[in-house]
């Protein structure tokens, strides 16, 4: 499979989930898992990093958007980091841009949520 | 009068699960990079046709048509690619999801997504059902800008 998933807790109630690779139709389910399983632990503010992904698609972004709706539920909040203008251009065009807060870095994302 | 002939017609069939649409999509890059598309169109391309197959895997799901490959063949001429995606049509109606697990995979979004970024992605873009046949085809194709 090739998609990396590394999450850190930077502080309490707070995650940032970094994604490498690919996140298509077979890799999203670990991604969908990721952010259930720390919605479920009481984690509801989070940070997507997608600085190291190389592909996605719109399974992988039905993934992000049922992240951002259980999140918000919750009183939380999910944030998006992405610096790959290939990855933010489908962003665009499928007028997401307007429901996420997309950033450059993660630390950017932090301070906002 | 006479067709032209296409100069080259390249053929790849998939089974249709999850984990060969990443394959699809490598041969089309091969494909398309062959041409003269720019890297982002060569993108577009990939995604397109990594949407196809996942469009044709999820109305699959369930349905007990999985068995059948999904077959893609691109036919390629100086000034266009086209890319006609051929899948099982669903031989029972698909499984029903419970509400919860429809909300989990939020699957109303992603599908409706994929479909917009076919749209966007290709020129043109057409779909036919062939019932006798038992097939689904979404024909997809993009020009080499001039």
């Amino acid at each position: 499979m090739n998609l990396r998933v590394e999450t850190q807790n930077p502080r309490e109630g707070v995650a940032v989930i970094a994604l490498g690779g690919e996140v298509d139709v077979y890799t999203s389910p670990r991604v969908k898992q990721e952010i259930v399983n720390l919605l479920n632990a009481g984690t509801p503010k989070m940070v997507v990093d997608l600085t190291g992904v190389e592909y996605l698609d719109s399974t992988g972004l039905g993934v992000l958007i049922g992240g951002l709706k259980r999140a918000r539920e919750r009183d939380g909040d999910l944030k998006l980091v992405c610096d790959n203008t290939r990855i933010l251009r489908i962003f665009e065009i499928t007028g997401l841009t307007k429901i996420f807060d997309i950033y450059r870095s993660s630390a950017d994302a932090l301070d906002k949520l | 009068m006479s067709e032209t002939l296409p100069l080259a017609e390249v053929t790849l069939t998939i089974p249709s699960r999850p984990e060969y649409v990443g394959v699809a999509r490598l041969a089309i890059l091969g494909v398309a990079s062959r041409m003269r598309f720019s890297y982002d169109e060569v993108e577009d391309i990939r995604l397109a046709v990594g949407e196809a197959c996942t469009n044709a895997i999820d109305r699959l799901n369930g349905s007990g048509a999985t068995e059948r490959p999904i077959s893609l063949t691109c036919t390629i001429d100086a000034n266009r690619l086209m890319i006609e995606a051929r899948s099982p049509l669903a031989s029972t109606p698909p499984r029903p999801r419970s509400t919860e697990e429809a909300d989990l995979d939020n699957l109303m979004e992603g599908k409706e997504l994929s479909g917009v970024l076919i749209r966007i992605l290709m020129d043109e873009v057409e779909s036919e059902e062939d019932a006798s046949a038992g097939i689904h085809l979404l024909r997809m194709v993009k020009y080499v800008a001039r």
